[in-house]
């Protein structure tokens, strides 16, 4: 044994917040119960209503995913690594299988491209619409547009069941494609519910993106500029909010999204108004991808047979997943586990928005900044 | 036949090795969008601050640990991409390191690329990296009370999961 245990005892005390201590400062903890969005724990310095540091405590939702991924076969940990953002199951599955796809050698044919594409597009939807419903309207105090965008996502949460048989956690792309074709009848369904869909974000543009009230308190609220967002490496629509065109099915597309064509939905303010709205124009983008691929779905097979062993090497694999770059790294020994995958998303990569937005702001923005960064703690903590 | 003008990935590896002929090791180009460059751990610093202000690599994507009990070393890798150059914003270059198993060390990064910190974090206490000048080198992940070697080291089995 080479290791030092000494390595992992901690080199400041338990609580350290980085502004200083003053006589008029108040350490607050806040969290771990569950905000909304899983358990975190922010430990912040207040002065009065000023929040002065804040120093987040992130891990209650640490399960030690890429060490147990060493343990489970190729095609198991498909489950197993979707489980961190269960409500982006489509992205985090698809993210997987891209590198082991590139070390098999396999191509998936392009039916399967399109049908995996539209899958992770009703996903991108449905995952908008949580954090429209949780982040965006409950941490405002919007209680109404909760109710809207809830009842709306299970709307799509039924077409996502008809397509892969599970509400949320689909498994539905293994190595070589997915799993199923679109059943009978399913894109009729999928087209009328988009339609709806589109009637409906006009009315949430009424009731939530154009309420002054919404706007009064997310405008202007926890400002990234453009060159802050680069410099902390933000990425997805906390990127895009700040200015920077940047979206990984356009850097380097992957599915059927070279053939399709859409909008980057960009915003230079850099607020939480800025990011909601971000993901408010992706919704609507979405739509616009899902109708062009039902269009454009070209006959043909689904999927290949893919081998259940890694081939030896390494191979980096990426999407856009609802809250940004998903980036895989596997590496492969021949053998039918991984012997390291690494994962780097969305959420673990705004972590360090928070102390840097989260400050001298007051107490109650705290959760405007929060659910405007759409920080999934399950995925960051992994 | 005449000579084939080098492609923008060859390019960028000729660069870096003009610049640093001893610190990088070995390279490699796959497929259009990946370079991974292998360097010597002590000249971090340098090679971060010259793709950082020469290459436009201006953040980090992650930075992850590697361990290889069977060579004693760890590797530490850093995933740079580019949001303000759209010419190479499709490229992931992974910058990778070799350290000894026994006391793996290694400079911080996040003077030049901040976007290092947590992952610097993670590394440290997965890896038990030590990232030296971090300005916070604390445990992020695991319970307060973990006590015992990084647990992403490959020593550290679960037989009840499996062998491996």
């Amino acid at each position: 044994m080479t290791t030092n245990p000494d390595q992992t005892k901690p080199t400041a005390p338990p609580i350290a917040i980085t502004a200083a201590k003053e006589p008029s400062t108040l350490d607050v903890s806040v969290g771990p119960q569950h905000p909304g969005s899983g358990h975190l724990r922010m430990l912040m310095r207040v002065d009065g209503d000023y929040i002065v540091s804040v120093d987040p405590d992130i891990g209650y939702v640490h399960r030690g995913c890429e060490k147990i991924a060493e343990y489970r076969t190729a095609v198991s940990n498909i489950p197993h690594l979707e489980r961190p953002c269960i409500i982006d199951a489509i992205h985090l599955n698809w993210g997987y299988v891209l590198p082991i796809e590139e070390l098999q050698g396999i191509v998936v044919p392009p039916r399967g491209q399109y049908i995996s594409t539209i899958a992770a597009e009703m996903n991108r939807i449905m995952s908008h619409l949580y954090w429209l419903a949780i982040n965006a309207g409950v941490f405002s105090g919007h209680t109404t547009i909760f109710m809207y965008a809830f009842g709306d996502r299970d709307l799509f949460i039924e077409l996502a069941e008809m397509l892969t048989g599970a509400r949320l956690t689909y498994s539905f792309l293994p190595p070589g494609g997915p799993r199923r074709d679109l059943p009978a009848e399913f894109q009729d369904r999928l087209l009328k519910l988009l339609d709806y869909f589109e009637r409906r974000l006009v009315e949430y543009d009424r009731i939530f993106f154009s309420n002054p009230l919404v706007i009064a308190r997310a405008k202007g609220i926890g400002t990234l500029k453009r060159d802050e967002a680069i410099k902390l490496g933000m990425t997805g629509p906390v990127l895009r909010g700040s200015g920077v065109k940047y979206d990984v099915r356009k850097v380097e597309p992957y599915g059927a999204y070279a053939d399709l064509d859409f909008e980057i939905p960009v915003f230079e303010e850099g607020d939480s108004y800025a990011r909601f709205l971000v993901r408010f124009e992706e919704m609507k983008q979405s739509i616009k991808i899902i109708r062009q691929a039902l269009e454009k779905m070209p006959k043909g097979p689904i999927a290949r047979k893919a081998p259940l062993i890694i081939p030896e090497g390494e191979a980096i694999g990426r999407v856009e997943s609802s809250r940004g770059e998903l980036t895989y790294m596997v590496k492969g020994d021949n053998s039918d586990k991984p012997s390291r995958v690494k994962i780097m998303n969305g959420s673990f990569r705004s972590l360090i928005a928070l102390p840097y937005l989260i400050r001298n702001v007051h107490v109650a923005d705290m959760p405007i900044i929060y659910g405007s960064l759409d920080y999934w703690p399950v995925e960051a903590d992994r | 036949m005449a000579t084939q003008s080098p492609t923008r990935e060859e390019d960028l590896v000729n660069k870096l090795k003009a610049r640093f002929p001893d610190a990088i090791k070995d390279s490699k180009i796959e497929g259009k969008h990946r370079i991974t460059i292998h360097f010597d751990k002590d000249k971090l610093l340098e090679i971060a601050r010259y793709m950082r202000d020469e290459l436009g690599f201006d953040h980090v994507k992650g930075v992850a640990g590697v361990d290889d009990p069977t060579h004693k070393k760890i590797e530490v890798l850093y995933f740079t991409g580019s949001f303000s150059r759209p010419e190479i914003e499709d490229l992931i270059v992974v910058l990778q390191a070799e350290l000894p198993r026994d006391n793996p060390t290694i400079a911080s990064a996040v003077s030049v690329w901040e976007s290092t910190h947590f992952h610097e974090r993670e590394t440290f206490e997965m890896f038990g990296v030590k990232f030296e000048g971090h300005p916070d080198l604390r445990k992020l992940l695991t319970l307060d009370n973990w006590e015992g070697p990084p647990p992403m080291l490959k020593d550290i089995k679960f037989p009840e999961m499996g062998q491996r």
